[in-house]
């Protein structure tokens, strides 16, 4: 299988809140259907931010952000919204709707002044669903989920706008290790199998070492590495981006090794 | 279903049931059908009520009180469209025109108006409205940018700004009375509680009627919106929701909806917090077909209001009641009842 070229391309981007505190400092990343990449770096190094950047929510000072053929701010709310999508880290609450019709509302950008869902729209919910594993509780509201589950059906949704490139911040930070094997799994499916383009943010080195097909180390406002696991996991690249010396653990039966801190 | 701890295979997946939307064309024609049906009985059995026990009905006294429900049913139905859009657009179950300071607002053009009136010899079916708008809109305005951080809108913030703009018009209102003809402070003390008028001309009723469907017709259009602005500003944004551009025409078309059913009847409370709210309970959470059975219901509500104070009042003995006071004495309590019940969680 030939490489697809780069869907997203994000070219020396700076961004800052306040003009004294530069929160991204010259960020350059690149994302690609087939791909999935994962963001990791200690809290306040630019991760969100440049999240934030990438799905059109904040404008950069400087530097470029294309999307397919057009810089990214040249593109409409609904017709960024066919393109990509977004999985927040904690789905909504208190929300009465249930997974069905928060999975159709993914198709709010295909659908006309009232939104009233076609069966096309259905079958492409329905699809987003079967992927995610989430038909079974279709009728159950958010509330009536559990965490995994909710987060399952948030992407579901993200996936009925049937985008070429998907984001997500960090979506299993309040989940158990089960279902964090669950979505990262079900990512690199995404990717793969879809095929799209995805970019996580993440806090968790050892999972997203294990199924990412690239890292991408930031520390305050840079990358540090980008590349496949085995080049990046290394243990001067994570002392220096984590600011702790780590041990490096051979993981049973894998190539990539176990990340701990010292 | 599969066994417990097997992995579902693809058939089982296949057979489960599809995940058909709730909401369908023929539940939306099929719910506005019947509510339009129980409306328009309501408005007749109203109008029936208010001529019972007179004598010598003449078509001017039957026109009279069909046209006074019909300015409830407008009323009504703008202050509860009014209420769901803003309860959806700012995910908070607490907002409402009258606890936001949009209606005082409205009330303070108004009073403008009557205190200008010796100066100003602008036609009412003009100048009140006009008033009445640009009042709600600065009260909106001045809500909005107290409560506002960085464009995002806490739900407490909102409330109390809302109650700190309320009590500043109502202190314009107490300083503007000393400026009317002191024969008109009494209607102005009545219409200030929130009361229909016996008659309202049909050149103002017109205005405010075409006020209320043109803004009802921009709610409409942005109801699915507000579904999808439940999931979050980030997300919503993400599904293609001009979030800013949102909050503009829905503080805009409810400005112009508050400023038409304070022109007809005075500041009425509360009405667009309980209807919205009965609506859920019945309908469910979707926001396309609450904003079609919201004003139905709140037109519903206001009609029936309107008839008790009319006959209820007189009937016991008592001067009949502004319908305003009614609806604020059944909804002071539900608004306590949605603070300690409904407000956990809200807005995050």
């Amino acid at each position: 299988m030939t490489p697809e070229a780069d869907i997203l391309q994000a070219a020396d981007v700076a961004f800052a809140y306040r003009p004294d505190e530069p929160v991204l400092r010259g960020v350059s990343l690149s994302a690609a259907p087939g791909r999935f990449t994962c963001l990791l770096g200690p809290n306040g190094s630019g991760k969100t931010t440049l999240l934030r950047c990438l799905m059109g929510q904040l404008e950069p000072a400087s530097g470029a952000i294309r999307l397919g053929e057009r810089p990214l701010r040249n593109y409409r709310p609904r017709e960024l919204a066919r393109m990509l999508a977004y999985v927040p880290q904690l789905p909504a609450s208190s929300l009465a709707f249930s997974a069905a019709d928060i999975v159709l509302m993914g198709r709010y950008a295909h659908t006309g002044p009232l939104g009233l869902a076609g069966p096309g729209d259905v079958a492409v919910a329905r699809e987003a669903m079967k992927m995610t594993d989430t038909l079974d509780f279709a009728d159950r509201t958010l509330d009536e989920l559990s965490g995994g589950e909710a987060q399952r059906v948030m992407i579901a949704r993200a996936l009925a706008q049937q985008p070429s490139v998907i984001l997500l911040d960090e979506p299993t930070s309040h989940l158990d290790i089960r279902h964090q094997l669950n979505i990262y799994q079900m990512m690199r499916r995404l990717a793969h199998d879809w095929p799209m383009a995805v970019v996580c943010v993440s806090h968790d080195v050892n999972i997203a070492a294990r199924l990412a097909d690239e890292l991408v180390l930031m520390r305050r406002g840079l990358i540090v590495a980008t590349g496949a696991p085995a080049e990046v996991i290394r243990e001067d690249l994570l002392t220096q981006t984590y600011d702790v010396p780590v041990d490096l653990i051979a993981a049973p039966g894998g190539d990539v090794p176990m990340v701990r801190a010292k | 279903m599969s066994a417990p701890g097997e992995k579902p295979n693809r058939d089982a997946v296949a057979s489960a049931p599809a995940p058909g939307p709730s909401l369908s064309a023929l539940r939306l024609i099929l719910w506005t059908a019947a509510l339009l049906a129980v409306a328009a009985a309501v408005a007749g059995a109203c109008t029936l009520v208010g001529v019972i026990g007179l004598s010598d009905l003449t078509w001017e006294i039957w026109a009279s009180r069909a046209l006074r429900m019909l300015t409830a049913g407008i009323v009504g139905a703008a202050l509860a469209a009014g209420g769901l859009a803003l309860q959806g657009l700012l995910r908070n179950p607490l907002a409402e025109p009258y606890i936001l300071g949009i209606s005082s607002g409205a009330g303070v053009g108004v009073l403008l108006g009557l205190a200008l009136a010796g100066w100003w010899a602008a036609p009412a079916w003009a100048s009140t409205p006009v008033l009445a708008f640009a009042g709600a809109t600065c009260s909106c305005l001045a809500v909005y940018l107290v409560a506002q951080r960085n464009g995002r809108v806490d739900p407490y913030s909102l409330i109390l700004s809302g109650v700190i703009v309320n009590t500043f018009n109502g202190a314009l209102m107490l300083a503007g009375n000393l400026y009317i003809d002191r024969y008109r402070i009494a209607d102005f003390a009545y219409w200030a509680m929130g009361q229909l008028p016996d008659a309202t001309p049909t050149s103002l009723l017109a205005v405010c009627g075409a006020c209320v469907a043109a803004g009802w017709a921009v709610l409409l259009i942005s109801s699915p919106a507000y579904n999808v602005l439940g999931l979050g500003d980030d997300v919503a944004a993400s599904s293609g929701v001009s979030v800013h551009r949102l909050r503009l025409v829905t503080f805009g078309a409810v400005g112009v909806m508050t400023a038409a059913a304070v022109a007809l009847a005075g500041p009425i409370g509360f009405l667009g917090l309980i209807v919205p709210h009965i609506c859920r309970m019945i309908f469910g959470p979707d926001h396309r077909l609450g904003m079609i059975v919201a004003p139905l219901g709140g037109a519903i509500f206001l009609m029936i209001a309107e008839t008790l104070c009319r006959t209820v009042g007189p009937a016991v003995g008592i001067s009949r009641v502004p319908v305003g006071i009614l609806t604020a004495l059944c909804g002071g309590p539900f608004f306590i009842f949605l603070l300690r019940t409904r407000f956990r969680g809200a807005g995050q």
